[in-house]
């Protein structure tokens, strides 16, 4: 068997270029959606992903410096901490509800502010604006909608992301875009709805890059999708 | 906690429980880094690249899916996508041999237990079965998975059709698996 041979054929020989990551952008790109039609790749790279998976083991093994596991460590436990602490302060500023007067006194003001929620509900308090985005995969289009304080980014025809790569959203509210938990990938249509995370309100643009898995805390390619808000 | 499967721990993780996280750490830190480091051979980097892969799984261990794999090949591929972007950012590459930097005299404390001496063994295994690919063959797959060369570039670099490229990093694989039986046992 002939190493040409292997590569003749509609489907290119690109299973095994695929699972070592040695397509380029736009290959790895074109050959996941031939995957998606192509049972023999499929199976191609099933067969070979498991020897890549295999592969670090080829390396020499090294014990990583103790420092470093120190630094992640004292990062992770000030952010595991940190998560505690936001439910705990509201609780230390109680006001004393059994004080002769004061009951009563929130009672009526939750009730008027249920009333108003209810009335800005019902009389169309809360309305919803679309915002076009700007979109650069070619055929992709994106919409923007926002209700209140929440705002959901609808995506169509977007590309598939690259093998180890998920979308990000970003938000801009001043200065640089900040980071947000909202990481996705697309339906084999392109197809993608995504809710920004936290309130709309401030936000003068929302938008998407492609990352690493896990995300970025700075962008590293330019924006896939910019949409621009108010 | 140490007794825990990584899938179990990785239920812990999600809910923000460091002393999981600590033990998935502990686990696949030794063989990240060692990818990190075969990679890019500047400990710096490979710190760099090591602790990004860990915070983002434990900032999103939410998105870990077992029905995709191991934890442990989540971790690597999020390794070796972040080596490559670094290897691929650089503006100069140094693809020589990895200088040691120290580094390799902390292997004879590592055999400590029999899950490391196991793992060495498999290492072993795994090399032997890379070595003894033709050369042509090793050296197509060393310089796509770890040198983080295309399939474009490394047919530039040997002066060789894309195609022969191709074929020869599908023929090393498979020949790998051969050799290895069940190599999905060995990256577990």
């Amino acid at each position: 068997m002939s190493e040409q041979a292997h590569t003749q054929g509609a489907c290119d020989g690109n299973a095994a270029p695929y699972v070592l990551g040695a397509l380029s952008e736009a290959e790895h790109a074109a050959f996941v959606v031939h995957m998606e039609t192509c049972a023999v790749c499929r199976d191609e790279v099933a067969s070979l992903q498991v020897v890549a998976d295999a592969l670090p083991l080829a390396a020499p093994q090294l014990l990583p410096p103790p420092e470093l596991k120190q630094r992640l460590m004292a990062q992770v436990r000030g952010e595991a901490a940190g998560a505690e602490t936001p439910p705990e302060r509201p609780r230390a500023r109680r006001l004393p509800l059994w004080r002769p007067g004061f009951a009563p006194a929130v009672l009526a003001v939750a009730a008027l502010i249920a009333l108003l929620a209810v009335v800005l509900a019902g009389g169309g308090g809360t309305t919803t604006r679309s915002f076009r985005a700007t979109v650069h995969p070619p055929g992709a289009a994106g919409v923007v909608t926002v209700s209140g304080t929440h705002a959901q980014l609808t995506l169509t025809g977007m590309p598939a992301t690259e093998r180890g790569r998920v979308y990000e959203l970003w938000v801009k509210r001043g200065g640089a875009p900040a980071p947000t938990d909202a990481l996705f990938t697309v339906t084999s249509a392109g197809r993608a709805t995504v809710g920004v995370p936290g309130s709309a309100a401030g936000v003068k643009a929302v938008l998407v890059t492609s990352e690493p898995l896990g995300g970025s805390r700075t962008p590293t390619r330019p924006p896939a999708i910019v949409a621009s808000i108010g | 906690m140490r007794d825990l499967a990584d899938e179990e721990l990785m239920q812990l993780v999600r809910r923000g429980h460091a002393p999981a996280f600590e033990v998935v750490y502990d686990r696949h830190a030794g063989v990240a880094f060692s990818l990190a480091y075969r990679m890019c051979a500047q400990r710096a980097v490979a710190e760099d690249i090591v602790q990004e892969a860990f915070l983002s799984l434990w900032r999103s261990g939410a998105r870990y899916d077992r029905t995709r794999g191991s934890v442990r090949t989540w971790i690597l591929g999020i390794v070796h996508n972040r080596a490559i972007d670094a290897l691929r950012r650089s503006a100069v590459r140094e693809r020589g041999r990895v200088s040691n930097e120290g580094l390799e005299e902390r292997l004879a404390a590592s055999e400590r237990t029999d899950l490391e001496v196991a793992r060495r063994e498999e290492a072993r295994e795994l090399r032997v079965a890379l070595e003894t690919l033709p050369g042509e063959q090793s050296r197509v797959i060393e310089l796509a998975y770890f040198g983080g060369l295309t399939q474009t570039e490394i047919a530039t670099l040997l002066d060789t059709p894309v195609g022969t490229v191709k074929g020869r990093m599908r023929l090393g694989l498979a020949k790998m698996r051969l050799a290895l039986g069940d190599p999905a046992e060995v990256a577990r």
